[in-house]
């Protein structure tokens, strides 16, 4: 059978084994709160974590990243593309982050495919964890269909208590299984642990849209021109926040940097944020979204619309993150129910005319 | 292939000269600094002095009527002039003397010395001569020095970062002090600090100045909504912001 059982007192060796082996990313506890961060020797991961500031989206698309050193010795310049080599354990994935990372393949292999993207997620073995229990009063995962994990995973746990279930994704996960793992065969009890743990979960995840999420793109297109975009405006502080922590959020901004020898320089690629005043800046001086509402409705469109009809996933996965860190409270389930009650309100209004 | 080495100078006016010893400091932590320039005048670390520079970086904000006069002398010399630090410009600490009238300010100060001063309200140079560029903060950025040296050899005018001090604070995982009630004045201040005060637990002075385009009335509004009072957030504007907050110069 494909379901395996790894007793909770085991990953602790596994997780060494595979360190030896593997550069391992995993939440861990760091002043006050669980980041993705790489393991070091004797380090122990978050496994009960409930979020982390940024996604795990760092582990593959890091927030500043070299992509190209340049030399010059003699006169003559060299560059040379920087890429990672060394293989990696992503652990400890949410639901909701696999989800956005399977956007972030499709963004970043089709069209112009990103060799750096690529390169690094070729060397990533994922290792996501069922989510039993929201991440936080803002996670609305379930509404967003992201709360069910896809298949893109190499091996996928689940907590029974004392045992971790242990699902296979990927002939990937199989061999890091057997190689790394002490495991065993699950029996008819773990099966029904299973179950439970399953189908109990769905009912803790009360936080909601109040429409389907198949609505979302036309919702968003009928309140293009909608006052809420000025009003949140003016709340806005333009801090980029929202994107930052985005696990979905996927643009950069590409800088040039050359040392004062004037023979050497790097290429890095910094994340970036659509809500910053100079993002829609172009050549010439003209700021096609220079309205802090206006950077806003982009946002909410993307997340709600855009993403979901350039790629066919959910341009939000209802992680809660960028509710949590919105310095001002600006949170996106509250805008989507806004304008879907505004809307209700509206054919309420429209049907009572018509009677 | 060799370039030939840019002649800059170093100028002091009102301000603590932290900016310079952050240049003193880089030319030891990156000596090949000296083999692209040539310091011509340097007062902070060396007592020779040349004329001939064409690259004048300026710390300090102007404070004695002959300032203007030096300052005119630096520009008619220089191709191009540089602000060096808060107190160049944007006033700096200086400026927290904007809160009271000058006088006022001068007594608190110097006491019954005070008819042995003439100082005048602190200004950012850019008050007096053209400014090319700005090298921002209290003190100024080591790397951020390093970057506009390496531009300016290769003919372009330094740029600053025009994002709020909050994107690197967010990219490095710091904790949100606005979202624990803290005073921060990050999301209308210019980064490029990497945010090295919230990293360290303490909210933001604001150092880099007020970003072009941010929103103060919501940062004002979120210190009320976080229980600070008004006067917090005034305190925090007196510090470093004054001179780009009109507004609130002079209170009676």
């Amino acid at each position: 059978m494909l379901l395996k059982i790894l007793s909770k007192s085991d990953l602790p060796d596994a997780v060494e084994r595979l360190g030896q082996r593997y550069r391992i990313i995993a939440p861990m506890l760091h002043e006050g709160q669980t980041v993705f961060k790489e393991l070091l020797p004797g380090d122990a991961p978050d496994m009960e974590y409930r979020t982390t500031p940024l996604p795990p989206k760092k582990a593959l698309l890091p927030p500043r990243e070299e992509l190209i050193q340049l030399q010059s010795t003699n006169g003559e310049s060299r560059l040379e593309p920087v890429l990672d080599v060394q293989p990696a354990v992503l652990l400890g994935v949410h639901t909701c982050d696999l989800h956005a990372i399977g956007l972030l393949d499709k963004v970043f292999t089709e069209g112009v495919p990103d060799q750096h993207y690529i390169n690094r997620r070729r060397l990533t073995k994922i290792i996501s964890l069922e989510c039993l229990e929201p991440c936080s009063e803002h996670s609305f995962c379930k509404s967003m269909g992201t709360l069910a994990v896809p298949e893109s995973f190499d091996l996928h746990l689940t907590d029974l208590g004392s045992d971790y279930a242990v699902e296979i994704g990927s002939k990937a996960g199989l061999n890091l299984l057997w190689k790394f793992f002490t495991i065993r065969d699950a029996g008819d009890d773990d099966y029904a642990r299973l179950n439970k743990a399953m189908s109990e979960k769905w009912s803790r995840f009360n936080y909601r849209l109040d429409i389907d999420a198949t609505e979302l793109p036309g919702l968003m297109s009928l309140n293009y021109a909608d006052e809420l975009w000025e009003e949140l405006g003016q709340q806005c502080l333009s801090c980029g926040a929202c994107n930052l922590v985005c696990p979905t959020c996927f643009c950069f901004d590409v800088q040039d940097e050359i040392d004062v020898d004037l023979r050497s320089g790097v290429r890095t690629r910094v994340w970036d944020s659509c809500q910053l005043a100079r993002f829609a800046l172009v050549a010439g001086g003209h700021n096609f979204r220079i309205r802090r509402g206006d950077r806003l409705r982009h946002r909410f469109m993307r997340k709600g619309k855009y993403i979901q009809e350039m790629y066919d996933r959910p341009g939000c996965v209802g992680c809660g993150r960028c509710a949590q860190a919105c310095p001002v409270d600006i949170k996106p389930l509250d805008v989507f129910n806004r304008l879907a009650a505004g809307h209700v309100n509206q054919s309420e209004m429209k049907k009572e005319a018509i009677v | 292939m060799t370039h030939p080495r840019a002649k800059i100078a170093f100028f002091d006016f009102a301000g603590c000269e932290g900016c310079q010893l952050t240049v003193l400091d880089t030319l030891q932590t990156h000596p090949e600094l000296l083999q692209a320039v040539e310091i011509l005048e340097f007062r902070e670390s060396m007592s020779e002095r040349e004329d001939g520079y064409e690259i004048a970086f300026i710390e300090g904000s102007c404070v004695w009527p002959m300032d203007e006069e030096r300052l005119r002398k630096i520009r008619a010399q220089a191709k191009i002039v540089v602000a060096l630090g808060a107190c160049a410009h944007i006033a700096g600490v200086n400026s927290i003397r904007r809160s009271m009238s000058p006088e006022k300010a001068a007594e608190i100060v110097y006491g019954r010395e005070v008819q042995n001063y003439v100082t005048k309200s602190a200004r950012p140079i850019d008050a007096i001569i053209p400014v090319d560029a700005v090298l921002p903060g209290c003190p100024i950025d080591r790397h951020e020095f390093l970057r506009a040296v390496s531009m300016l050899l290769q003919g372009t005018l330094p740029q600053i970062p025009s994002d709020p001090v909050c994107v690197e604070c967010r990219l490095d995982e710091n904790r949100c002090l606005l979202l624990r009630g803290q005073a921060c004045m990050g999301p209308i201040t210019r980064g490029g600090c990497g945010a090295i005060c919230p990293a360290f637990g303490v909210g933001c002075e604001g150092c880099r100045g007020m970003l072009a385009d941010m929103n103060f009335e919501g940062l004002r509004e979120q210190f009320l909504a976080n229980g600070l009072s008004l006067a917090d957030f005034e305190r925090r504007i007196s510090m470093f912001l004054s001179e780009q907050t009109p507004t609130l110069q002079v209170r009676a």
